[in-house]
């Protein structure tokens, strides 16, 4: 669900690389003291994969693209701190390997599918966690994809009044909230289910690999 | 040695003060010409370049160019200058991003961050690892299939493939980072 570059004012863009900037520094803090010979293969094959599902994409008419995210799991193995850097790395190799996404939109996306994704999915396996190891996991990663969702969105349908020429017509992003909010949310709360599946999957690979405790 | 910003990091940040310029113009020739300015900077690369960024255009742009036509249309408000401005600043982005990735090593980027590096470098070999195996699983798939696959084999056959590329991926990922640490990667 990344936002493509040239979407974006620079009244948007440039305060929220002001946010991330303070959440990259927080996450990376500490984070190679985590990192050892066991868990970075591991991180790089989950982030491989999570590159790997970004790019099957649908275009949104709302302006951003339909595709599962892999966030969940990262934040569920491996934290949120290290999640949300490794999914800012998948986002830049997206963006100048692929066009996919864009530099001047890494930021927002960097704050909305990394950081809120991965919070979204800690705190909801946590709040579940009594009703049952699989059905957390899933609702999880179902949050972790429509709260980012709803943030593209109305990031997105904002831009109207925030960029205007003189006679009125828009700047960057010429759709307002009206449109925005159904675009992005109806498809993602399919695409919710389909990653809700899919993390359990993998999530029952890592279990059985022994990377995590339920 | 010279010293100094890297000339990976230095052609980053020019390309990324380009970015923050063509987002604060509005004027359709003007990002037109700064594209033709690009286009012919950009040396023998650029009608690859230029197709390259025009195809990853196209998946978003498409969508959201025909959506404003035909939203601009019912209310009776459709500016072309609208529509041209927004293609042509996100083609030059794009346009730029190509190029900039032409010219440079993106781990260069990342020299002086070892932590950063270290991921970097085992999760762009976990892609390649990926795309390796997905092509022999293809290429393997169809030798054993000269009908069309019915949806169950079709199925079974992704399930193995899932579970192979993460087995795959994992052993690779585990080497790489024993070889790292024999060379000292993983040293506080």
């Amino acid at each position: 669900m990344h936002i493509p570059d040239g979407f974006l004012s620079p009244q948007t863009y440039l305060p929220a690389y002001g946010a991330a900037a303070v959440a990259w520094v927080w996450a990376a803090r500490g984070l190679r003291a985590t990192l050892d010979e066991v868990t970075v293969p591991r991180l790089a094959m989950l982030t491989a994969l999570a590159y790997g599902l970004g790019l099957i994409m649908l275009p949104l008419p709302g302006g951003t693209s339909g595709h599962a995210i892999g966030v969940a799991l990262l934040a569920l193995i491996f934290g949120v701190r290290a999640a949300f850097v490794a999914y800012t790395g998948v986002l830049v190799l997206q963006a100048l390997l692929f066009g996919a996404g864009g530099i001047t939109a890494l930021a927002v996306n960097a704050l909305a599918l990394g950081l809120v994704g991965a919070l979204a999915a800690v705190g909801v396996r946590r709040l579940c966690a009594p009703a049952g190891e699989t059905f957390s996991v899933a609702l999880a990663a179902f949050a972790a994809v429509l709260l980012p969702a709803l943030l593209i969105a109305v990031v997105l349908g904002i831009q109207p009044l925030i960029a205007r020429q003189a006679d009125g017509a828009p700047q960057f992003f010429p759709f307002g909230l009206e449109i925005t909010l159904p675009a992005v949310l109806l498809p993602h709360l399919f695409i919710g289910i389909g990653e809700a599946a899919l993390t359990v999957l993998v999530w029952r690979y890592a279990r059985r690999k022994k990377w995590v405790v339920a | 040695m010279g010293g100094g910003v890297n000339p990976a990091r230095r052609w980053f940040l020019a390309y990324a003060a380009a970015l923050v310029a063509a987002s604060c113009v509005h004027l359709p020739a003007l990002l037109a010409a700064a594209l033709g300015i690009a286009l012919v900077a950009a040396g023998r690369m650029r009608w690859q370049l230029l197709k390259r960024s025009l195809l990853a255009l196209a998946v978003f742009n498409l969508s959201v160019s025909l959506g404003y036509t035909l939203v601009a249309l019912w209310q009776q408000n459709f500016v072309a200058e609208t529509l041209l401005l927004l293609n042509l600043r996100a083609l030059l982005m794009v346009f730029l991003g190509f190029w900039l990735v032409s010219r440079i090593d993106l781990l260069a980027l990342l020299a002086g961050w070892p932590t950063l590096s270290l991921c970097a470098t085992l999760a762009i070999g976990q892609i390649r690892a990926y795309q390796r195996v997905l092509e022999e699983f293809r290429m393997a798939f169809a030798s054993r299939n000269p009908q069309p696959p019915r949806l169950i084999d079709r199925a079974r056959h992704a399930g193995t493939q899932g579970g192979a590329l993460l087995d795959k991926s994992l052993t690779s990922a585990g080497e790489v980072a024993l070889a790292m640490r024999s060379r000292g990667a993983f040293d506080a």
